[in-house]
């Protein structure tokens, strides 16, 4: 076991040096100089060449490379291509709790809704609640957030006179007013979320329904209950967890949209931004940083097999 | 023995073989009878279809194009009525035909770009499960760590990268065609990682041992004896993707915008200010937006459970 979790420790920065070499290629080479020269041009007509000559363009692409990894090691994140050219690790420590929070808020709000919309799906299959929770969850994947998202913001304006877009303010300051400003877009991407999730958990419950275990499990008495949280659900939770864990990458890639819509000052806002502005440098760390979070919890994923399955072993 | 020669050299034979084993009528394909079995899926393709004929004869259903200059009017943010049944927005246009016309480039990008990612996909899975080795190895590692990343960002990345690169098509001008490229780079690497199992699977099968003792090539086993094998998948996967393509093509549209009035485009950018007075800008395109990935995800289930009951869970 732990040597499994450190072979893949190692695994994790080899990808992650792969992966940026990959983006900086693609990144470096396709657009040409000239797009960075744009990029920076619209900031700064005057100082070009000058600029130019502090972000290093003017060298061969593996010089640019290593001067950033090598600036890696030392925690120098590089400095935003666009004005006002600040150090892009600042903003990542500004922005980076804010999208943590929300993240946290959407899995535990998603895994909350999800489980028991999944359970209850499945032991009462076919019947009025079954077709109700399926139609929720189906208009829960086909909804796209953006839209639930502006709905909210007019109709709350509209009926209630009054605007979720708040200004944001640290928990540590004043968690009520904090929890309001989350709660919009924790709730609009765990909706989506928790959907796609209680489809998964519904059809693995059924898989295991009709399984011979489950069937000796009732022929030996236990009570229902019993038998659904001890026999079915744990079995089930092996397809659910992988969900989960895959649906980081969708949680982040939505942050970006939920961050946008309630402009929360976060990654994904920041990510958006800096596409928008073209500013390369800044993109490729958030990429990095984002790619990093997912492979770690998909190691924590793996880990967390064993405890809900006994059957696997590394 | 000598059947079996003969059926290989002689393709006659192959035709009284198919009329051999061919299903009686009644248990041919009956789209009623399907229809019936699946009602769910029956919503989808009627939803489906009454989207993609609105969209298509968006001509002659008393709009006006919205790329043409008498598409702006005086009327501006009237609410619906039998003029402008949807509405209209800032600049006086209908909200009725940027919906309508809408609905053409969502369902064009949409098929088009899970043509691409799929079939991209199950080519690459082709390659890594024939060739195997290091090129096996190297795809299914690039496969992961793309995995790794939000496909959303990526395919953002993409868009922004490939639009100043690419010459306009005739049919597709260079921010469509980024757009295409990048949301079809967001499905390879699931495709591929799904195809490749399947090709792996089908190639340890005995039909395959058998095509490699009567000395059939490498490719001529790829193509003739895999690649039919592997295309209900082919199916289900491109049926389950496209709502997804569709919704990813509009979250792209909402977060860059688009030259084109694609329906994410329209919740996006400035008009966002007057949905308040004015929800019909929003609410409209979103439920036309809504209704289409409602409808392509009902027809996509019920067409996995028809073709392989197996896969449900899975993709």
């Amino acid at each position: 076991m732990w040597n499994y979790i450190i072979r893949r420790l190692i695994a994790i920065p080899l990808m992650l040096l792969v992966l940026s070499l990959v983006l900086f290629l693609l990144i470096w080479t396709l657009p040409g100089d000239a797009a960075f020269t744009a990029a920076l041009s619209i900031a700064d007509t005057v100082n070009l060449e000058k600029l130019q000559e502090r972000f290093g363009l003017d060298r061969p692409w593996y010089v640019q490379y290593g001067d950033w990894l090598g600036g890696i090691f030392v925690g120098d994140f590089g400095d935003s291509l666009t004005p006002p050219h600040d150090s892009v690790m600042g903003s990542v420590k500004e922005r980076l709790p804010k999208t943590l929070e929300v993240g946290l808020l959407t899995i535990i709000l998603s895994a909350v809704i999800s489980v028991p919309v999944g359970v209850i799906s499945a032991v009462r299959r076919n019947k009025p609640e079954d077709y109700l929770l399926r139609a929720g969850t189906i208009l829960g994947i086909s909804v796209p957030n953006f839209w639930t998202g502006t709905l909210i913001i007019i109709y709350a304006f509209v009926w209630f006179n009054w605007n979720p877009i708040q200004d944001w303010v640290e928990f540590t300051e004043d968690p009520l007013k904090n929890l309001a400003i989350v709660i919009f877009p924790a709730a609009i991407l765990a909706y989506s979320g928790a959907a796609y999730t209680a489809r998964i958990m519904r059809s693995a419950m059924l898989e295991v329904l009709y399984s011979d275990h489950v069937r000796t499990a009732r022929a030996k008495g236990l009570r229902e209950r019993v038998v659904i949280f001890r026999h079915v659900f744990r079995s089930a939770l092996i397809p659910v967890l992988t969900v989960v864990g895959l649906q980081l990458g969708t949680i982040l890639g939505g942050a970006i949209v939920a961050e946008q819509i309630f402009a929360i000052p976060g990654m994904g806002l920041f990510a958006l931004e800096r596409i928008v502005a073209r500013d390369y440098t800044a993109v490729l760390m958030i990429t990095m940083i984002f790619a990093a979070m997912f492979m770690f919890v998909t190691l924590l994923v793996d880990i967390l097999y064993t405890y809900v399955d006994p059957r696997i072993r590394y | 023995m000598s059947d079996a020669s003969e059926a290989v050299q002689r393709p006659a034979s192959e035709t009284l073989l198919e009329q051999e084993y061919a299903l009686p009528p009644e248990q041919r394909f009956n789209p009623l009878r399907w229809a019936r079995r699946e009602p769910a899926g029956a919503l989808g393709v009627v939803l489906i279809l009454i989207i993609g004929i609105m969209s298509g004869a968006a001509p002659l259903l008393n709009t006006t194009d919205p790329k043409s200059l008498e598409s702006f009017t005086s009327d501006n943010l009237v609410g619906p009525s039998s003029d402008y049944y949807f509405g209209t927005d800032r600049q006086g246009r209908d909200v009725w035909s940027s919906v309508l016309y809408g609905g053409r480039i969502s369902l064009k990008i949409g098929v088009v770009t899970v043509l691409v990612g799929t079939v991209g996909g199950t080519l690459l899975a082709l390659i890594a499960g024939f060739v195997g080795g290091p090129v096996d190895f190297g795809l299914s590692r690039v496969a992961d760590m793309l995995f790794a990343v939000p496909s959303l960002l990526l395919a953002m990345i993409l868009d922004v990268v490939l639009v100043d690169k690419l010459p306009d098509l005739p049919a597709l001008p260079a921010e469509e065609l980024a757009r295409v490229l990048a949301i079809a780079f967001f499905f390879m690497p699931g495709a591929f990682r799904i195809m490749r199992g399947s090709v792996l699977e089908q190639r340890s099968g005995q039909y395959v041992e058998a095509a490699t003792l009567i000395g059939a090539g490498q490719f001529r086993i790829m193509l003739r004896h895999i690649l039919p094998n592997i295309t209900g998948l082919v199916i289900v996967l491109t049926t389950i993707s496209l709502p997804a393509a569709i919704l990813t093509e509009a979250t792209l549209s909402f977060l860059l915008g688009s030259d084109a009035p694609s329906w994410g485009a329209e919740l996006s950018g400035d008009s966002r200010q007057f949905f308040k007075n004015a929800p019909w800008l929003a609410i409209f395109p979103g439920a036309a937006l809504a209704i289409t990935v409602f409808g392509f995800n009902m027809f996509g289930d019920s067409i996995r459970d028809t073709l392989d009951p197996r896969l449900r869970g899975r993709i």
